[in-house]
């Protein structure tokens, strides 16, 4: 096991791989920026340090700044959390060439699968159904509109390195294709620096289920289940539950153990999660695998009682699994809700300001993970995420009564949140008879969802 | 992700490609010097009504190899330096009173990415560039005169020198931290006393 752990990331997921540090007894250092000096994970570590100004890419996002304070503060690994870094095969071989751990996937590892179109090859040569998509990148103009001539309308404009949306745009037509091009180009070269794109085929009516996999660095792998991760806003998450009411157990036991045995078979290694959309049949096409943990993966903590962020950690410093998938019990329904700060009445406007009043709610099966406290300003320079409210119950129907209740509990006074729109969901009808797909709230309109559960 | 108040990023530091840590010719000093002069004199005042019109954060400026970039004082700042206080009393890694807690205007290195902050007091402090481990220079001991981006030593990131140097002309007075010392960003390393206010207001 490691002796010290530098934490290279902010808000709740620092403050989560804290946790996770101390459970396992080993130290840790916080890295943070000069915006994050009075936050939460920085306040509560026993170590902190300043890395850079508040541009992430200056502090979170510079690898000699973050290597270099790991080295300064005796860490021997690196724990890069979601975003940033964290899917960096460069900085993961940066980092193993000063002597550290990256916890995660090796550098060779990601870099494997850091293309998601040679992914979606490479694991659709072991067995997954991909979808239907362009031949490799896209070449220019002339080669993305051929491409979607073959694959059929609509299809996906997708960023090559991305994740979290930015990027990604649908098109109808090949006039819809010329114009968005250029903007999805620049957009991709602004969050990933990467340009490259790869068109996918577009299912209007889908439903995104991921299964979480867990291999050691021995080849053993284990899957912990699925997450269903179908209500979306501009393809970002807002809500993700488990098990999904889309497939029936026997399809999602099968869907789980051909994901877990195509990533060992194609040598992936520590967490991971394989996407796939699942359309109207019930018929699942594999999409990407996110090399990381990732912001909803308390849901399958929910569920399995495992702490993921522990494992990881346990598999990067060499550790074997030391459990079998007969030992891995899926218990019950967890809801996750991303508490976010931005305006659901306004096309979710993101915000900043000073956290008046913070109250986490509490009972049985409701977790909260947060950075907030009261008084906390939120910084505009980083993501609106302002944590996680994690609901679980025996059944669904009692994970969605706790969650009604925890969510009229929860308290974020000073800062305009989504929550009216987690209650606005709660009693939707199509949420609550496990209907959601990805794209109903952007065709219906997030203030035309808020005025008809204000209605009902 | 909203996108940052600052306009612009240099993304990884790297000093030696832009800024040699060999001492630079006299006439680019002096024509270092005469921009910072009309930074000073023209810029600085305008920038300042400007930043206090808008509802700006931050405002950065360029001027030839220069730039110089405003930040409005926080609400939350002297929390902030009772907090840090506290942690230095823990004995844990924090910049006391670094220049983020400070409505300051920072003039900065052409690549350094260095903050220096500017108070009125006849005392000034040079802090850290960068997260890394430091070295004074030899010929930067206590009494020596120095002209405001006059090198005082260098912080040492992967290998790679970033400078720490003058935030103004002065004297240099105490050295905060010990050679080989590891230093955060932000944190203050070397006094500088000086006669009059650098920003002559």
């Amino acid at each position: 096991m490691f002796g010290k752990i530098l934490i290279a990331n902010r808000g709740e997921i620092a403050l989560r791989v804290l946790r996770a540090c101390r459970t396992l007894g080993v130290e840790a250092v916080v890295a943070y920026s000069e915006a994050d000096r009075e936050s939460l994970p920085v306040q509560l570590a026993d170590e902190a340090i300043c890395i850079g100004p508040a541009d992430a890419k200056r502090s979170y996002l510079s690898a000699p700044a973050v290597i270099s304070a790991a080295l300064v503060t005796g860490c021997d690994a690196i724990h890069p959390g979601y975003g940033f870094l964290s899917e960096d095969a460069g900085f993961a071989d940066a980092v193993a060439a000063h002597g550290l751990t990256f916890i995660g996937p090796s550098a060779a590892v990601l870099e494997r699968f850091g293309s998601k179109a040679r992914t979606r090859h490479l694991l659709g040569g072991h067995g997954l159904p991909t979808i239907p998509g362009s031949d490799g990148l896209l070449r220019d103009e002339m080669h993305a509109l051929d491409e979607a001539e073959r694959i059929g309308y609509p299809v996906l404009i997708k960023p090559s390195a991305g994740g979290g949306g930015k990027g990604m745009r649908m098109v109808r037509t090949p006039r819809e294709l010329e114009s968005v091009l250029r903007v999805c180009q620049s957009e991709a070269k602004a969050a990933f620096g990467d340009d490259s794109l790869y068109l996918e085929k577009w299912l209007d009516e889908n439903r995104h289920v991921e299964i979480q996999v867990v291999v050691d660095r021995y080849g053993h792998g284990v899957h912990l289940g699925e997450r269903d991760c179908s209500v979306q806003r501009r393809h970002q998450k807002i809500l993700e539950e488990a098990p999904t009411p889309a497939l029936s157990e026997a399809a999602r036991a099968d869907l789980a153990e051909r994901a877990v045995r195509a990533a060992v078979a194609a040598g992936y290694e520590n967490i991971g999660t394989l996407e796939f959309l699942v359309d109207a049949n019930g018929d699942f096409f594999f999409i990407e695998i996110n090399c990381r943990i990732q912001v909803e993966h308390p849901v399958t903590e929910m569920l399995t009682g495992i702490d993921m962020v522990a494992t990881q950690i346990r598999i990067a410093a060499g550790e074997p699994l030391g459990y079998s998938q007969a030992d891995v019990i899926l218990n019950g329904h967890a809801i996750e809700f991303r508490i976010n700060a931005e305006d659901p009445a306004h096309d979710f406007r993101p915000g900043a300001g000073v956290v008046e009043r913070y109250h986490a709610p509490g009972g049985p099966g409701v977790r909260m993970d947060s950075h907030l406290f009261s008084g906390y300003e939120v910084p505009p320079f980083y993501d609106s995420l302002l944590g996680k409210l994690i609901v679980w119950g025996p059944d669904r129907a009692t994970a969605i009564a706790r969650g009604r209740v925890a969510l009229d509990e929860l308290v974020v006074d000073g800062l305009v949140t989504n929550i009216a729109m987690h209650q606005a969901l709660l009693v939707n009808e199509t949420f609550l008879e496990g209907r959601m797909t990805t794209n109903l709230l952007d065709r219906v309109g997030s203030a035309a969802f808020l005025a008809a559960a204000a209605r009902s | 992700m909203p996108e940052p108040v600052q306009p612009e990023t240099t993304g990884t530091p790297r000093p030696t490609a832009e800024r040699p840590t060999a001492e630079r010719p006299a006439a680019e000093r002096s024509a270092d010097h005469a921009a910072m002069d009309r930074l000073t004199a023209e810029l600085l005042p305008a920038l300042i009504a400007k930043l206090g019109a808008t509802g700006l954060g931050e405002l950065e400026v360029r001027e030839g190899a220069w730039r110089v970039r405003l930040r409005r004082p926080t609400d939350g700042a002297a929390g902030r330096e009772r907090r840090t206080a506290d942690r230095a009393e823990r004995g844990t890694w924090s910049a006391g009173g670094s220049a983020s807690s400070h409505a300051s205007s920072h003039a900065s290195g052409p690549a350094s990415g260095h903050d220096g902050s500017g108070r009125s007091d006849g005392r000034t402090v040079a802090s850290s560039p960068a997260v890394g481990i430091f070295q004074p220079r030899p010929d930067a001991r206590a009494g020596t005169k120095v002209r405001a981006g006059d090198r005082l030593g260098s912080v040492d990131v992967l290998g790679i020198q970033q400078e720490v140097v003058a935030p103004t002309d002065g004297v240099v007075g105490a050295c905060l931290v010990e050679p080989g010392d590891a230093v955060e960003y932000g944190q203050d390393l070397i006094v500088i006393e000086f006669a009059s206010s650098p920003l002559g207001a």
